[in-house]
């Protein structure tokens, strides 16, 4: 059985910036693939607007993808494509066993010290968010359209309602209707978009499609083939109102709902996950309440904007390599915060004995705010401060701040205070 | 007056161009980049542009493919007409150019992917 | 022949016309609900005809016949078997199996794209152990068929499993009564094991039960087993021993000469069969008329259903359900939490009269209802482990028991009716019913023998999944495709999904793929894997994918090439 220093899951752009983090380390580590081509979702995300942060350059997303995976090719890094991960153990000496399954190599093992889960997440479906009515053909998440679109070269449908104002959804928006469909228009439960306001103003407002704040998709109708879908107002509590129901003519719903990080893996492993999250807990390396398991990207919580996605592999990353060269000792305190103002803060738990370094907070606001002040406290000191114009839920946020010294009866709290009081 | 969403990073900047006399005032934009968008946004549109073209090889059917600067907003769908028929025989690799000044804009169709890394 | 029934005028304060047709009560007339046929029909039902013709119309609303291919051609013309079954389910796949033992000539028409496309593939695939409705056919039945279940599934390679059943009771009143009355039931018809137990022996069995329960009762003969692939099972087993299968074939007409059919009319030709059997499930009715022997109406009961996320699974090892007294009474048991042969909780099903019988939409009023009554039954189950949701139609006639008998006036037909819950169950006992009386009929006219090459044993598509590893890898090996997973969340291989489309019945579509391996059937409902499988049927078939459906004509995958 071939032994490895850190084994990666998953060679989309958490994977492959991890990996090549760990091989200025010189640890021995493998890719797992489960597709036949490295890159993860940017293969299909050929739209543009990826690297602004890390690289200063709108990429689209194969480019982005390939910046990345070129480096891996030149290193050697090897990555088993095809390749799916069936069973992982946790071994009497804390390693890892890993039972994989390919066409070439069959049904085989590998042992990790230490592993990094890049596996992404996957939509939420139709039924998830409790669409009624028929299961015809062509009811797609944002994400089948457009692999479909993009990488196969077919329209899914030819006049479509799309239902959720995310990111992806509102480029599909974009894409159909370049590719010559049509975009009836776009429904949103809440009453405010969930994509970047960019992105509605680009995919959107360009191309005249309507976007309906307020409004979901109740019912699908049509045996066969879509025909139609019942649109329907909704209150506060989005709760559907009565009396309010639309039909809209129609050959497609492409649903852009929401994303979940795959945790099934870590569920398996007995990695306690967050439920605001629904990726694993963490600590500041990124590692789970399992030693030598991290987690990061999409994974781990998700992020709007790739270059955070890579940038929190590396942090992984160093963990991992950090934990293979030297076990260290945990001493955990959870970074608590005001449920009301924040949707999530990445990571919940900081290892005290671990805080040389600064720590990067990953974290989205419950709802749109403006003029607010992120304040860090620990007991009655603010050790951290920054002013925001606006904050928005679609918008992740990070900060890096220092806790060294700093932390008091070990406790660290986050908490919005409006205006910019001091 | 005219509000808008910058569109040049993802902060996605609401602004506001006033014009008087001829002389644009921008506001609200949080960068220089974010006034150059408005002016321009004003005077002459530009986007990006991605789509697809279909290749021979059956590995990759479809390579993806964008313009290499921004093009005129109203062109977008004249483009995609333009790319419609191309079949791509040759592997190609990022950055290479599949339709030279495409429209008589100065602005290049080229490939964003390698496809030497994928067969 | 008129009959005025005498409850009518109290019940519905309409005038219903009752006349007699083939020994059955008819009623014609006009009501304002959907409500007021069916209490008409039962209150019909009671009387001592044979069955009850249940005409009556409801202002506003029109009932559609059935759905069917739109398109004619000749591929079955001119041919004569000796049986020719009508209706591709579980039951007219049974009979087809339990037929093709014998020498003789059989075909069977299926009016959709594959076996299995109604009831037998929404329901929730539970082996009955038969402890409801003593002295009826559908006691009888479900007692016989249960016990043939396993060596059949055994036979066929469908996974089977012997779950068990617990009914549980959270007040005493009702645990006395609920319990006595179950298992009165369960003596009188036969089934075995059924007793009381208590709350401490329930707990060992389901840890995660509610408080409030006082006890139960065990119903250990209970199985679990995947219907749509038991049908194709069965049915592929048959064509291995001769059945020919006409899919995508409607019967249009039926033409009866002398009390006899001669011949039957369908959109790919006319077939000239000497004995017809009636297993045409919810419209069994609408071809007994073709045959001018109606004698019975099916209403259209649906039912709705859950499913949750496989990673609850290992919450539940059985099925049950908690009932109440009003339940006792009602057709059908009102839904249970059944953990299925694939592995999933099964929420459901509902029943509830509506005219439809093939509108499959769900009502979200309906499933939060089904999801609040039922998830309660075990700590641990949320509404957000739903993964999807689907509906059904029972074919029930309003004598509420099965139809399973020779015509009383046509000489060569023979009816498999009526055959709602727990029909599945009772599948292999009415296969072998039928089979007598078609035997015995096929004898007055000519010898029969048993073929001595029949083959019981039909091998199914592999699931890698639930090998053990050295099989696992023996398998991929000698198939290299079996180790290229395309479903992530079933794990499913592209070399099953190959082989489910170079099946003995070809699975064509998205949905007969899903059917015959459960890719797609996961967590993400075919997000990651539909492209991909899209892709396989394109490599397998030589098809274009514009042409590719996810269930038969007019369900195009996808609409249009972008570049062209």
């Amino acid at each position: 059985m071939e032994q490895f220093d850190i084994v990666i899951i998953g060679s989309g752009p958490a994977g492959l910036a991890a990996a090549l983090e760990i091989e200025q380390s010189g640890l021995k580590q493998i890719i797992i693939e489960r597709e036949n081509r490295a890159g993860g979702i940017l293969k299909q995300c050929i739209h543009d607007g990826f690297g602004l942060h890390r690289f200063k350059k709108r990429l689209t997303g194969p480019e982005y993808a390939e910046l990345f995976l070129k480096r891996v090719i030149e290193k050697k890094i090897p990555i088993y494509k095809n390749t799916f991960v069936t069973e992982i153990i946790e071994m009497e000496n804390k390693s890892y066993r890993l039972t994989l399954v390919n066409s070439e190599k069959s049904l085989f093992e590998i042992e990790a010290k230490a592993l990094i889960l890049a596996n992404g997440c996957r939509e939420r479906t139709a039924k998830q968010v409790f669409i009624q009515g028929t299961r015809p053909a062509g009811v797609y998440t944002a994400g089948t359209a457009q692999y479909f679109t993009n990488i196969l070269g077919y329209l899914p449908c030819k006049k479509c309602v799309i239902l959720g104002s995310g990111d992806i959804g509102l480029i599909m928006a974009r894409r159909l209707t370049l590719e010559g469909a049509k975009v009836v228009g776009v429904y949103e439960v809440k009453d405010t978009p969930s994509g970047l306001s960019r992105n509605i103003a680009q995919c959107l407002d360009d191309f005249d499609i309507p976007l309906y704040l307020s409004k979901t998709v109740t019912k699908i109708h049509g045996d066969k083939r879509v025909e139609a879908v019942t649109v329907q107002k909704v209150d506060l509590n989005l709760n559907q109102i009565p009396g309010t129901e639309e039909i809209i003519a129609c050959d497609g719903l492409i649903l852009s709902v929401g994303l979940v990080p795959e945790n099934e893996l870590a569920k398996s492993l007995g990695v306690e996950l967050d439920t605001h999250t629904k990726g694993p807990m963490v600590n500041q390396s990124l590692m789970t309440s399992k030693e030598g398991i991290f987690s990061c990207g999409n994974a781990l919580h998700v992020h709007d904007l790739v270059d955070f996605v890579s940038e929190s592999a590396e942090i992984a990353a160093k963990g991992g390599i950090r934990f293979v060269q030297n076990k260290g000792e945990e001493e955990l305190i959870h970074v608590e915060f005001d449920e009301k103002s924040f949707l999530y803060i990445v990571p919940q738990k900081i290892n005290l004995l671990d805080i040389e370094e600064n720590i990067h907070f990953y974290f989205r606001s419950k709802k749109v705010l403006k003029n607010v002040s992120v304040v860090i406290r620990t007991g009655d000191t603010i050790i951290f401060k920054k002013f925001y114009h606006n904050m928005k839920p679609p918008e992740m946020e990070t900060i890096s701040v220092n806790l060294k010294n700093v932390l008091q009866n070990k406790e660290i709290c986050f908490e919005l205070k409006e205006g910019v009081s001091t | 007056m005219k509000k808008m969403i910058c569109i040049v990073c993802p902060k996605g900047c609401e602004m506001q161009v006033d014009v008087n006399d001829g002389i644009s005032v921008v506001t609200g934009n949080a960068c220089i980049r974010g006034k150059e968008f408005a002016i321009n946004e004003i005077l002459h549109p530009m986007r990006t542009f991605q789509s697809t073209v279909k290749t021979i090889f059956p590995e990759l059917p479809m390579i993806p493919i964008k313009t290499d600067d921004v093009v005129p907003k109203e062109y977008l769908f004249q483009i995609i007409e333009e790319i419609a028929g191309i079949e791509i025989k040759d592997k190609l690799k990022c950055g290479d150019i599949i339709i030279q000044n495409i429209l008589g804009t100065s602005v290049n169709i080229v490939s964003t992917v390698d496809m030497y890394l994928y067969f | 022949m008129i009959a005025k029934y005498y409850q009518f005028d109290i019940i519905i304060n309409k005038p219903i016309i009752c006349t007699e047709e083939n020994n059955a009560i008819k009623l014609e007339g006009e009501v304002s609900s959907w409500q007021e046929v069916i209490i008409a029909g039962k209150v019909a039902a009671k009387s001592k005809y044979r069955g009850v013709i249940n005409k009556i119309t409801v202002k506003g609303i029109t009932v559609p016949s059935f759905q069917r291919p739109n398109f004619t051609d000749n591929i079955i013309e001119g041919q004569r078997p000796d049986v020719l079954i009508i209706g591709g389910g579980v039951i007219g796949a049974a009979i087809a199996r339990a037929l093709s033992k014998w020498e003789i000539d059989l075909m069977l028409v299926e009016k959709e794209c594959d076996v299995a496309m109604h009831a037998s593939s929404r329901n929730d695939g539970m082996v009955h152990p038969g402890i409801t409705h003593p002295g009826s056919l559908k006691a009888k039945m479900n007692i016989r068929g249960n016990e043939m279940f396993e060596d059949l599934a055994k036979e066929l390679d469908v996974p089977f499993k012997r779950t068990g059943m617990f009914i549980l009771f959270n007040s005493w009143l009702e645990y006395l009564f609920g319990s006595t009355f179950i298992i009165r039931n369960a003596k009188k018809n036969g089934a075995k094991g059924v007793k009381r137990v208590k709350v401490k022996e329930i707990r060992k069995i389901i840890p995660n039960i509610p408080s409030d329960i006082v006890g139960g009762v065990t119903a250990p003969t209970t199985g679990v087993c995947p219907p749509y692939e038991m049908t194709t099972a069965l049915a592929e087993n048959a064509i291995m021993n001769g059945l020919k299968l006409s899919l995508e074939t409607a019967v249009i007409n039926l033409v009866e000469t002398n009390n006899e059919i001669t011949k039957v009319i369908t959109n790919r030709g006319t077939v000239y069969p000497k004995v017809v059997i009636n297993a045409a499930g919810l419209f069994a009715d609408e071809i007994a008329a073709m045959a001018n022997d109606q004698f019975f109406t099916i209403h259209p009961r649906k039912g709705e259903i859950a499913l949750l996320d496989k990673n609850k699974g290992d919450l539940l090892n059985t099925i049950v359900s908690q009932v109440s007294a009003n339940l006792l009474k009602s057709d059908t048991k009102g839904g249970a939490l059944v953990k299925t042969a694939e592995g999933n909780i099964l929420v459901g099903p509902t029943a509830f009269e509506q005219p439809y019988k093939e509108d499959y939409s769900t009502d979200y009023t309906n499933i939060n209802a089904l999801l609040e009554v039922k998830l309660p039954i075990i700590k641990g189950i949320e509404k957000g482990d739903v993964i999807t949701y689907l509906a059904g139609t029972r074919a029930a006639t309003y004598k509420e028991d099965f139809i399973i008998e020779k015509s009383k006036k046509i000489k060569n037909l023979i009816y498999a009716a009526g055959i709602q819950s727990p029909g599945y169950a009772s599948s292999p006992a009415i296969a072998e019913e039928i089979e007598r009386i078609t035997i015995q009929l096929l004898k007055e006219k000519r010898e029969i023998n048993k073929k001595k090459n029949f083959m019981s044993v039909r091998k199914g598509i592999p699931n890698l999944k639930l090998l053990s590893k050295q099989e696992r890898g023996e398998l991929i090996s000698k198939r290299r495709d079996y180790g290229h997973i395309v479903c992530r969340c079933e794990e499913i291989s592209k070399g099953e999904i190959i082989d489910a489309i170079h099946a003995t019945i070809p699975a064509l579509t998205l949905d007969a793929i899903k059917r015959r391996t459960r890719a797609g059937m996961g967590r993400c409902q075919g997000g990651f894997c539909t492209p991909l499988i899209a892709q396989i049927m394109v490599e397998e078939t030589g098809k274009n994918m514009l042409e590719l459906t996810k269930k038969g004509d007019g369900s195009n995958l996808v609409s249009k090439f972008t570049k062209s």
